[in-house]
């Protein structure tokens, strides 16, 4: 959990033009914004360019964060939210005309999804194998519903309560459930037939 | 979802309650609906299972380590943006810069850095080169640039000073050419006037130039009536002989 007064300390630094306090700023939430932007968009590449848009959103505009409104991480999460979904409208186009056997990850050979499962027989390597099978999650993650995706997101890979989820989201709590629900229930039937296929 | 009711609970209500169930926050009664609702209803026990088994994939998920690269990329990014609103209000507290390091800074240490380039030297050569010559030939030393004052009032003064010569260059040269005409008119009227006829005849014999030249019959005959092929200078035996005249035809073909 951020210290409110701390960070609220740091954000009045970094207004009034002090460079070591934006520093610490990139420093800390760099990490989680790297990491929302890749599970969602998928590739490294993009995750690092938006990453970057996040920061020079942020900058622009931290003189518009209110702490009394809320935590300046529900802030940092619905800025990046929001360019994720521009960035999503933007490269709509882009991924009508991919093939679904198309693979976006940067992290694993341009494969077929079902041809990267890995054999459960005879696993080489423990740690190879659990490289695989993250990356076969963060496949099928790509390929849920944008306002599931990222729900579960936001939920199961950032732990972020329902409230902030609810503010970042501009939905109610009860929709922020029933997506995560949902999600998490597409992203099952999603792996198990991918498996399926493999046996 | 079917909006069924089974065990006193229904499906909308079941989905509200599963996330309550899955971070382990249902307790009581409402845990005893809920597992009851879960075991028997045939779309929401599926949906307990899958949402569990889906939440359990997303566990395995670690977090991916950034790029090493990307806090400086950030950095750089905004320092774009930075450099210019942090400047804003730090400008009142920088000491002021004259106007001589203004232009030096804007304009000479530029053209100072593309002047050093070695594809530039002979041009900028021979530029200096003329210059030099032209200026020796105008007259301008190089002395008398160090009495140049370059201060506004000075500078004022050598403009109103350069107007009055040259207004007093070109009044004195009005003066110059009235007198000029002046003298013309009485050279003119001191000399008597010369025989118009004879000044006229003698102007016909030598002076042509003003004249246009008189149009020369350009053809080889003397006269348009005779045709003459040929001559030849006769010799005494010949001319007694008749002239004959010959006339030729060519064949077009």
């Amino acid at each position: 959990m951020e210290d409110v007064q701390v960070v609220a300390m740091l954000v009045r630094r970094c207004i009034a033009g002090d460079a070591a306090a934006w520093e610490e700023i990139v420093q800390t939430y760099n990490r989680r914004i790297y990491n929302i932007c890749y599970r969602f968009a998928g590739s490294s590449d993009d995750a690092q360019d938006l990453t970057q848009e996040v920061f020079i959103k942020m900058y622009r505009t931290l003189s518009s964060y209110d702490s009394s409104k809320g935590a300046f991480v529900t802030w940092v999460t619905t800025i990046t939210r929001n360019l994720l979904v521009d960035h999503f409208r933007k490269t709509k186009q882009d991924r009508m005309t991919d093939s679904m056997d198309t693979t976006a990850s940067d992290h694993e050979d341009a494969q077929p999804l079902s041809e990267q499962i890995p054999d459960q027989s005879a696993p080489p390597d423990t740690h190879v194998r659990q490289r695989e099978v993250s990356e076969t999650v963060h496949q099928a993650l790509g390929k849920l519903s944008p306002e599931l995706r990222e729900a579960v997101i936001l939920r199961d890979l950032q732990d972020m309560d329902y409230k902030e989820i609810a503010s970042v989201l501009r939905v109610p709590e009860g929709t922020v459930k029933s997506r995560i629900n949902r999600g998490r229930a597409e992203l099952a039937r999603l792996l198990q037939r991918t498996y399926r296929q493999v046996m | 979802m079917p909006d069924h009711t089974k065990n006193g609970m229904q499906c909308n209500e079941f989905d509200l309650l599963l996330t309550d169930f899955m971070d382990e926050v249902l307790t009581g009664a409402a845990l005893d609906r809920f597992q009851a609702h879960a075991r028997t209803c045939s779309a929401c026990g599926p949906l307990l299972a899958e949402a569990q088994a889906g939440r359990n994939w997303l566990k395995g998920l670690t977090e991916v380590e950034p790029p090493a690269s990307l806090v400086n990329n950030i950095l750089a990014s905004t320092t774009g943006v930075d450099t210019q609103r942090l400047r804003t209000p730090a400008a009142s507290h920088q000491p002021k810069v004259s106007w001589w390091e203004q232009v030096q800074a804007s304009f000479l240490e530029p053209f100072w850095g593309m002047v050093r380039q070695p594809r530039f030297a002979m041009s900028f050569g021979m530029a200096f080169f003329a210059l030099s010559v032209g200026l020796t030939v105008a007259g301008v030393k190089p002395a008398d640039l160090k009495e140049i004052s370059l201060r506004p009032s000075a500078i004022r003064h050598t403009y109103y000073n350069t107007q009055a010569k040259l207004v007093r260059y070109f009044d004195n040269s009005r003066r110059v050419l009235e007198l000029q005409a002046a003298i013309r008119v009485v050279k003119r009227n001191m000399t008597p006037p010369a025989e118009p006829g004879k000044k006229q005849k003698n102007r016909n014999n030598n002076d042509t130039s003003q004249q246009p030249e008189q149009k020369q019959e350009r053809n080889y005959s003397q006269s348009g009536e005779q045709l003459i092929m040929a001559s030849a200078q006769l010799g005494p035996s010949l001319r007694d002989l008749p002239v004959v005249t010959v006339t030729t035809y060519r064949r077009f073909v």
